[in-house]
């Protein structure tokens, strides 16, 4: 296949929570490149779109089956489609997608056996590795948001009953973790921040610390006893091994939240397993994701097999930037579109890792390079 | 680029090289590079049509690339109708604005290309932020009390850091590490206790009570803040009376002096003198506070570090990014046949571009 002429938009069937589509301005945006596109029927009536809001008259826009938006030159879709879903995308086809290359391996399997031309939105990648397709500044101020929003119910106003600033300790000092800081010491809403200190309020306090502290159980307790919100952004160098072992959890005060920003899974079958960085924790979705200390749930996502005896409110989600869909997905829009205008000019397979600057970002994202040299992808850092 | 005999940044032969592929005229300064250890031959290896001109020839050239604005004295080299492509930082400097419009000069504002997300295009705050840090943490070392910076017996040392913006998330990940992965590999596997970083908005630096409690637990502290009113420190002079004797005062953001203005700018730490590539490390009692002006209180003093340049301390690599980062505008622009056909509905660098051009700068944007 040379230049791609058809592009198809399949719905992410994940949790009823999970609302992000592309928007019509995308949409719009690619017909003006010359392609045909196809989404699948009832795309983005969760957040209220219609087809007629997509089409906008133009007859390049067509509404499809599920299984006709998979067989287009070009599939986007957010979020991995399925293992199970996979093969509905044509040998040859491109897809284009958060693939996660380097943590999927049977998913990488799968697309090459296939013959599917991936593109890892996560693995688009500038000179200097920095991701083109990223969100991770919602990451951290959705997740912080959700946590001030919920700690305000226990403090009106956020002011703690003997009036000093709120204490966020936050783990990991990586992208995510960066900007959690700045989050924090915002209240996690500038507007709320606003009104905050306009009313006289002592702010908010970010202590952040990295490994160096974070293995030493003596000066951890003592930040342990300080904080009201306990933030994980941790990029854990052993997944096997907890940054804080749910022992710890119980120098918390009562009140404290413990936001998870990792999410990363429990895979108890993996060799060696894959366990949460704070133990024993609830993983949460965009259907849930906050879980009190007395939650049923709780101990239906975590495995028996781990210590879960100390509990505190937890705030945790698969995908914290699909909690503003519409937001999310402008931000995507905007980092896509000039990959795309470069992946419809030159098609998958005259991408060049010497051509310029956008080209070759996207062809470090191809499942061809990965599989040729496996070392484009951003490295934990 | 003619400032401290410490500036030595100039831009490196493989991207001069690069831009020559591009079909362009290139010429260079005699001596250019000089000061990074670079001679003619290494330009000219990559390059062999690259020429080399006296400072005044160079400055009458159609485009003139300097990272830093030229003096007053310079820019009036330029020929009108040229374009001068440097960081000019239009928002806070208007007479060098309106001396660029009087001079009929066209220009790009580095410090301005903009993507559509607003995100800065050419930029190396993570040098401000890594190098600042390396520098105050080697000041640290040697102040530090006993048992002293290097012993398992202390314990974490403790960063304060006011502003959390783009300079300040860079120190949040520096900070962390003393600014110098090899120095935190090294106490890392010595089992010595690492960094506790305390972050806070500017908004809560106001409030004395909270501050005075956590300076007195202060070993460094960062000033990384964007003030709205530079008559107002973060840090009044008196403050720093609260910080232990061996703490260190950083200062990332580089905000100036000027007793002209009513009421006087004033740094972030009040009393701190500014650095450059030439003297970037004051102790107390050095003879800098002495030339600080006399509507500035510079009564209690700690260690500082103050850099006006904070990237240029690492010069190949400062350059190394800047050429990587400028190198897809020159070849918009050389494409495009000059700045006047830069459309601002274009391409990805185009709008880039556009946003920095000095034609389309609005007075009204301008922020004092």
């Amino acid at each position: 296949m040379s230049k791609p002429k058809t592009i198809g938009f399949p719905r992410m069937r994940k949790e009823s929570g999970e609302k992000r589509v592309f928007l019509p301005e995308f949409i719009q945006y690619l017909v003006n490149l010359d392609v045909e596109v196809f989404i699948e029927e009832g795309y983005g009536s969760r957040s209220g779109l219609t087809f007629d809001d997509y089409r906008r008259g133009d007859e390049s826009v067509r509404m499809v089956s599920r299984q006709q938006a998979f067989q287009q030159d070009v599939v986007i879709v957010l979020r991995s489609p399925t293992l199970d879903e996979l093969p509905m995308v044509k040998p040859g086809s491109v897809l284009l997608s958060m693939l996660h290359y380097p943590t999927r391996p049977k998913r990488v399997a799968t697309l090459k056996e296939l013959e599917i031309k991936a593109i890892s939105m996560d693995s688009v990648v500038d000179d200097r590795d920095l991701r083109l397709v990223e969100n991770m500044k919602a990451v951290a101020w959705n997740g912080l948001e959700a946590a001030f929003d919920l700690l305000e119910r226990t403090w009106p106003g956020l002011v703690r009953p003997d009036n000093q600033p709120i204490h966020s300790l936050i783990l990991g000092t990586g992208m995510v973790g960066k900007h959690a800081v700045e989050a924090a010491t915002k209240l996690g809403n500038i507007e709320r921040n606003n009104d905050h200190l306009e009313a006289g309020g002592p702010g908010s306090l970010a202590i952040s610390i990295g490994r160096n502290i974070t293995s030493q159980p003596e000066i951890m307790k003592q930040l342990f006893n300080q904080a009201d919100i306990l933030v994980d952004a941790t990029q854990r160098r052993d997944p096997s091994r907890p940054v804080v072992p749910n022992d710890w959890i119980a120098w918390l005060p009562e009140h404290t939240l413990i936001t998870d920003l990792a999410v990363d899974p429990y895979t108890l079958d993996a060799d060696p397993p894959v366990v949460r960085g704070i133990e024993g924790i609830p993983q949460g979705n965009l259907d849930q994701y906050i879980f009190q200390s007395d939650d049923p749930v709780w101990d239906k996502t975590v495995p028996d097999s781990i210590p879960s005896e100390h509990r505190r409110r937890v705030i945790s989600c698969y995908s914290w930037p699909g909690i503003h869909p519409d937001a999310c997905m402008r931000h995507y829009a905007d980092q896509l579109n000039p990959l795309m205008k470069i992946l419809l000019q030159k098609g998958y397979e005259r991408l060049s890792p010497h051509s310029e600057y956008f080209e070759r970002a996207l062809y470090r994202a191809t499942l061809r390079s990965w599989l040729e040299h496996g070392f484009y992808s951003p490295r934990p850092r | 680029m003619h400032f401290e005999p410490g500036e030595r940044r100039a831009f490196l032969p493989r991207f001069t090289a690069n831009l020559a592929k591009l079909g362009v005229h290139l010429t260079l300064e005699y001596g250019y590079g000089s000061e990074m250890g670079l001679i003619e031959e290494d330009y000219l290896r990559l390059a062999p049509n690259i020429q080399f001109a006296s400072h005044h020839a160079v400055f009458q050239q159609e485009y003139l690339l300097i990272l830093r604005c030229p003096t007053d004295e310079d820019l009036r080299l330029i020929r009108a109708g040229a374009c001068l492509i440097s960081m000019l930082h239009y928002p806070t400097r208007p007479q060098r604005v309106d001396l660029l419009q009087s001079l009929g000069i066209e220009a790009i504002s580095l410090d301005l290309v903009k993507d559509d997300t607003h995100r800065r295009l050419v930029e190396n705050l993570r040098a401000v932020g890594w190098n600042g840090i390396e520098a105050a943490f080697k000041v640290l070392q040697s102040t530090y009390p006993p048992p002293g910076f290097g012993s398992s017996e202390r314990g974490p040392i403790h960063v304060t850091l006011l502003g959390a913006g783009a300079v300040g998330a860079h120190v949040v990940q520096a900070a962390i590490r003393y600014g110098n992965l090899a120095l935190r590999d090294h106490l890392a596997s010595n089992d010595i206790p690492g960094v506790l970083l305390t972050v806070l908005d500017y908004d809560t630096t106001t409030h004395k009570d909270i501050m005075t409690s956590v300076l007195a637990q202060t070993d460094l502290l960062v000033d990384a803040t964007q003030r709205p009113d530079p008559s107002k420190p973060v840090i009044p002079n008196q403050w720093i009376s609260y910080l232990p004797e061996h703490a260190v005062l950083l200062d990332l953001s580089v905000d100036p002096y000027d007793c002209d203005k009513d009421p006087p700018y004033i740094k972030g730490i009040e009393g701190i003198p500014q650095g450059n590539l030439d003297k970037y490390i004051f102790t107390p009692n050095d003879p800098a506070y002495d030339l600080l002006p006399t509507c500035i209180n510079s009564e209690h003093r700690r260690h500082a570090a103050s850099c006006y340049s904070w990237p240029g301390i690492y010069p190949k690599e400062c350059m190394g990014i800047y050429g990587r980062q400028i190198q897809p505008l020159m070849r918009v622009l050389i494409n495009k046949g000059g700045v006047e056909n830069i459309n601002p509905r274009g391409s990805y660098f185009e709008r880039a571009i556009s946003r920095a051009l000095l034609s389309r700068w609005h007075k009204e944007e301008r922020v004092v």
